[in-house]
């Protein structure tokens, strides 16, 4: 099942071969994730983990554990392979399709918006090692490279890659995890009425803009360190009509005045960042909200009680996707990371919630790597100031 | 535009080589997605026109003289693709499977 992403006027065109080839990537990762995948939970129980014990004279303890055990399974490791070549040449097949058209993509960015919208560039912002020190997962040149004047590039290959990645199941405008985390704060305080929102590490903008259709009578901020995820996210912004504010900042230090928003989102932001830039950027929530004013993170599950093996094969992308944080984040203490920022220790809300996107198929009810949006749901951390 | 993302790769393999065939294998595995999705699409515009209809494409049965063409293009398609398992046995046979024997035809024209 190929779920088609909305030709909205800043998505790249594929010409046929293109689209057959991101066809291709997205079958194959439905594949793996539905058929080859849960096949490593067996090869676990029935050879892996009783290997451990033989050897051990004990019962793997943790995903580190289990790692150490599966990384000599022949069939863990075909799967890993066909997982990893899957995501070269997911973008592969999108960078060579932007680069091939990225003269009009960039001229198409330039067009005059409609909406009351702005984009702020700031060149002399640095970017930070924890997104300097390798291409998060694996997107060659990751957010923040430049390689033309103006360049769109990374926004355009993220708009594209991103629906393929999740094989669709974040819907159409790949909107999903602002969608679900949207319907979640409307329902569960429907006296809320945020006048100021801000969505941190927005990328191309797909997770903001659910806010402005959620809160129309809001302004929406959102901010990005990469230049060229920007210039498409505010260009996709005015094309779809929705007015957002976009502005090249880290999270960690903003130039907003204190108490400036009623609520700050971001969404998978929190995995890409660093254990020092993480308590930097719950603080600075801290800071930017007003009294009463809420935050709210979407990630996927915290490892904590989970079984061993669960939280071995949703950490893969540590080791072999380019996401150096991913395991750190997920054995932390959300509790003592809010309360370190300043919010109050019964204010801290951590829980699971629907993904809005609920006709989607090929979904496996389960959280494991390479099957992003698989579980049909997610793990929201959040706080009230 | 950088095609490699920056960060050692990881493998998977006890050979390291085996995760780069993986990845030339799964190359042409796409390629071939390619070719038949373009196929199929030359045969629903083809249809669409009137030139010929799918049914006419399944419905088609080879006379003998084609059917032997097709026999031949098959048993030199798989004598290809398995290429390497028809030379490793003439290999056996020649008896040259030891770096040994090589190193010596560079000894013989050597010396």
């Amino acid at each position: 099942m190929i779920y088609e992403q909305t030709q909205h006027d800043l998505l790249p065109h594929a010409t046929h071969d293109e689209q057959a080839r991101q066809n291709f990537v997205q079958s194959l990762k439905v594949h793996l994730a539905t058929s080859v995948s849960p096949g490593n939970k067996a090869v676990y129980e029935k050879r892996a983990k009783p290997r451990f014990e033989r050897e051990n004279k004990r019962v793997p303890q943790d995903r580190h554990d289990v790692r150490r055990v599966m990384k000599d399974e022949p069939y863990y490791q075909t799967w890993s392979a066909l997982l990893r070549t899957s995501q070269e040449m997911m973008w592969d097949s999108v960078a060579t399709s932007v680069e091939r058209q990225l003269p009009a993509l960039i001229e198409r960015a330039k067009r005059n918006g409609k909406t009351s919208g702005s984009l702020t560039l700031n060149p002399s912002m640095p970017i930070p090692a924890y997104h300097t020190a390798v291409d998060i997962h694996c997107q060659p040149g990751a957010y923040h490279t430049e390689t033309t004047t103006d360049d769109v590039a990374a926004g355009a290959i993220y708009d594209r890659a991103v629906h393929v990645y999740a094989m669709g199941r974040l819907g159409p405008m790949n909107d999903d995890l602002g969608a679900s985390l949207a319907a979640y704060v409307k329902h569960q305080y429907p006296n809320f009425r945020p006048h100021k929102i801000l969505d941190m590490g927005c990328s191309v903008g797909h997770s903001t803009i659910p806010y402005v259709d959620t809160y129309p009578e809001a302004e929406v901020y959102a901010i990005e360190i990469g230049a060229p995820m920007l210039r498409y996210a505010h260009a996709r912004a005015e094309v779809l009509g929705k007015p957002v504010h976009f502005s090249q900042q880290n999270a960690e230090h903003t130039n907003f005045a204190d108490g400036s928003f009623d609520l700050i989102v971001s969404h998978i932001l929190l995995h890409e960042t660093s254990s020092t830039a993480i308590r930097n950027i719950i603080r600075e929530c801290y800071r930017l909200l007003k009294p009463g004013g809420m935050m709210f993170h979407v990630e996927v599950p915290q490892y904590h009680g989970m079984d061993p093996y669960d939280s071995f094969i949703l950490d893969w992308d540590t080791y072999n996707n380019n996401e150096p944080f991913w395991g750190t984040l997920h054995d932390m203490d959300l509790v003592e990371l809010a309360t370190s920022g300043g919010f109050a220790q019964k204010n801290v809300i951590q829980t699971a919630i629907p993904s809005a996107f609920k006709t989607a198929r090929s979904r496996t009810g389960l959280f494991q790597g390479g099957d992003f949006g698989g579980g049909g749901e997610w793990f929201v951390f959040g706080a009230v100031k | 535009m950088a095609k490699k993302a920056k960060g050692k790769k990881p493998t998977f393999f006890a050979d390291p080589q085996v995760d780069k065939l993986m990845a030339i294998v799964m190359a042409l595995a796409g390629e071939v997605s390619v070719l038949r999705e373009r196929l199929d699409t030359v045969e629903r515009l083809a249809e669409n026109k009137g030139l010929l209809s799918r049914q006419e494409i399944e419905a088609y049965r080879p006379n003998p003289q084609a059917a032997e063409e097709r026999e031949q293009w098959r048993t030199e398609y798989v004598r290809r693709v398995l290429r390497v398992v028809r030379e490793e046995l003439e290999a056996v046979e020649r008896g040259e499977t030891t770096p040994e024997s090589y190193e010596a035809a560079i000894q013989a024209v050597s010396s």
